[in-house]
């Protein structure tokens, strides 16, 4: 009944640093995540989440394997397409908040749907509907430097939210604020998760905020160890 | 859409960095304003120049010259020389095309007006007389008049200001001249000019009107009878042709004509030169000076150009997280790469109309200067000298053309650079 958006069949990433040494960073990974998933990857620094990260989310290409998002085959396509789907189907939420300085928070919620060809007035509509979501609408004039941590990652939470993306990917978006303030964005993560029913792929070395979501996947070195699947007692 | 965004962002960018950005455009502002104050300069000595000839009479004439080949061992014989046979036999063996140019002095001569004051003029004799631009009224002395030996004159407005007062119209009227040598005629006026501004400048200050000495134009065959003299040969002559035809052929016309005449003499060697063409040919010098004076400012255009290339490498390897975020939110390579074009684009844009409107500014300071400094010290000169100061349009244009380019060149390398990071390695720099 739930759509597959994740498939990943045998992902292997390898760096050549020098042709004699090569670097396996991940070692076959099969993941499948259904549409409506509150996912949780964790792993210690250098156990290869990032890298998992970083092939999730169309930034990078596995060296072998094959990876379907929402039924293409993001293995074979190039810069363009890639770079197409990174601005339709992926939300990315970082750790650093990432906002483009000297730029609004409006006008950072409008960039994804600016790169995607929206028309100015239809995508500033949206981006104050967003701001709207994450409480941040009396903000939306505000330059990133003007706003604390917490309110940053609210705006970049709105900005990868702008084009309606089918994953929602957050790298430790907790990691740079303090507990309290972490907390008001985890809450923010469930309530997009209930209500807009989005499928969220949360990546933190934190057993407990994965104890937060429907399902925990642990990697490490490379590998999945570790696979919950989709439990109905999470603790939310 | 995304263009003016880009533009948006471009000036964002460097709002940021003003002090930056305005050193960034120093190289463009003095490359660009020195190519526009030197074309400047060299547009408005090219109209100055043409405007002083067409001030000074009309340019259908050709000046008819002989030379001798060899001057230590030959000189000039009068019997030799362009006789006036040869002009009437020009005149009369190629109608309608040419009149002669030939002047003398006569000295003064007086008349009365009906008050009995005394007036004095300064007499001009000649063949075919070339109207200025302040002609008014009437026609000029022709060659007709010369042949019949007819007593007409020319006159100006101050004369008839000076013999009739306003209300009599001068034209068909005789005045009585008396010449230096005591001899006396009844001359016709047939028609008069506006003063010439340089009398206006002889005359002492606090000189009554009727005691200005005027000029005046009477056929210069009716003189030779009065005065009991003649034609004398000359070496040169200008000839005034009949601009209906083609200036060529009758340039060549001429050149048969005379060379010709000159067969029988081989010490002598004929030219026939051509004042428009001369003028063009000193336009021709002086736009060749303009544009390599240019090129050599334009290189200060290149130097601007890699210091806003510079600019840009740095601009990008500080922004390169920027540049991964935006990658990351799904920026194509294209649109990064158009960014960073238009922001260098912008930057020589924006210098190159500083650079335009400095270069404006200094040339018409110096044609301002040029002006002042004429009329300082060569007052009696500066009303005959017209001095025309105008920027330089099509210099303008390709300014505009050549800033946008510069950004386009110097800002391509950079902004592709940007382009083509890793948007794994950007999203990581710090």
């Amino acid at each position: 009944m739930s759509k597959t958006v994740i498939s990943m069949r045998g992902i292997i990433k390898r760096y050549y640093i020098g042709q004699p040494n090569e670097l396996q960073i991940l070692n076959g990974i099969d993941l499948d995540v259904t549409q409506g998933e509150f996912l949780a990857i964790v792993g210690q620094s250098g156990s290869g989440k990032s890298t998992l990260m970083n092939m999730i989310g169309a930034l990078d290409r596995p060296t072998e394997g094959t990876y379907y998002l929402n039924g293409v085959d993001i293995s074979t396509l190039d810069d363009a397409e890639l770079s197409r789907i990174r601005n339709k189907e992926i939300g990315f939420v970082f750790q650093t908040f990432n906002l483009i300085p000297r730029t609004s928070a409006l006008k950072n919620v409008e960039l994804p749907m600016m790169y995607a060809g929206m028309s100015r007035k239809a995508r500033t509509a949206r981006a104050e509907e967003l701001l709207e979501i994450v409480e941040m609408a009396d903000r939306a004039d505000h330059q990133p430097n003007e706003l604390s941590g917490g309110q940053k990652q609210r705006v970049a939470i709105a900005r990868a939210m702008a084009n309606r993306p089918s994953i929602l990917l957050a790298d430790e978006p907790t990691g740079a604020l303090d507990s309290k303030t972490g907390r008001l964005i985890m809450d923010l993560f469930h309530k997009l998760h209930k209500e807009e029913g989005t499928t969220i792929v949360l990546i933190t070395h934190s057993p407990e905020l994965a104890q937060e979501c429907d399902r925990i996947v642990t990697i490490s070195d490379g590998s999945i160890i570790g696979d919950t699947g989709v439990r109905e007692d999470a603790i939310h | 859409m995304q263009f003016i965004e880009n533009v948006r962002l471009a000036f964002t960018s460097l709002l940021a960095n003003k002090m930056r950005a305005l050193l960034t455009m120093l190289g463009i502002i003095i490359g660009i304003s020195a190519v526009i104050m030197i074309m400047t300069i060299g547009t408005s000595i090219q109209k100055t120049l043409s405007n002083t000839f067409n001030s000074l009479g009309s340019f259908n004439v050709f000046d008819v010259g002989i030379w001798l080949t060899d001057y230590e061992n030959y000189s000039f014989v009068e019997d030799e020389m362009i006789s006036r046979e040869m002009l009437d036999e020009l005149i009369e063996t190629h109608p309608g095309k040419f009149e002669i140019q030939l002047t003398e002095q006569f000295g003064s001569a007086t008349t009365q007006n009906p008050n009995g004051d005394v007036l004095t003029l300064s007499v001009t004799g000649g063949m075919s007389q070339d109207l200025a631009t302040d002609h008014i009224r009437g026609r000029g002395v022709d060659y007709q008049d010369n042949a019949r030996g007819k007593n007409v004159v020319y006159v100006s407005d101050l004369f008839v200001k000076q013999y009739f007062g306003t209300d009599t119209d001068p034209m068909g009227q005789t005045v009585e001249l008396t010449f230096e040598n005591g001899v006396s005629a009844d001359f016709v006026i047939i028609g008069y000019s506006k003063l010439p501004k340089i009398y206006d400048r002889m005359y002492e200050p606090g000189t009554r009107e009727v005691d200005k000495q005027t000029p005046c134009y009477v056929p210069i065959d009716t003189m030779y009878r009065l005065m009991h003299t003649e034609y004398t040969p000359k070496d040169y002559v200008s000839i005034i042709y009949n601009t209906d035809y083609d200036e060529a052929e009758l340039k060549a016309e001429l050149e048969e004509f005379f060379n010709e005449k000159y067969a029988q003499y081989p010490q002598y060697y004929v030219t026939v030169r051509d004042e428009q063409s001369e003028l063009g040919m000193i336009n021709t010098v002086i736009n060749i000076v303009t544009i390599a004076i240019s090129i050599i400012a334009a290189i200060s255009l290149i130097v601007g150009g890699v210091g806003v290339m510079n600019i840009m490498l740095v601009s990008i390897t500080e922004r390169t997280k920027e540049i991964g975020i935006r990658k990351a939110l799904g920026a194509q390579n294209s649109a990064i790469r158009m960014q960073f074009v238009i922001e260098a684009i912008m930057i020589c844009l924006i210098g190159g109309i500083i650079g335009i409107l400095l270069g404006i500014t200094g040339g018409l300071l110096i044609g301002w200067v040029a002006k002042t400094l004429v009329t300082e010290f060569y007052s009696e000169y500066a009303e005959l000298i017209a001095i025309t100061i105008e920027p330089s349009i099509p210099a303008i244009l390709i300014a505009v053309f050549f800033s946008i380019l510069t950004g386009v060149f110097f800002g391509y390398y950079p902004a592709n650079k940007a382009a083509k990071m890793d948007p794994i390695d950007a999203l990581r720099y710090d």
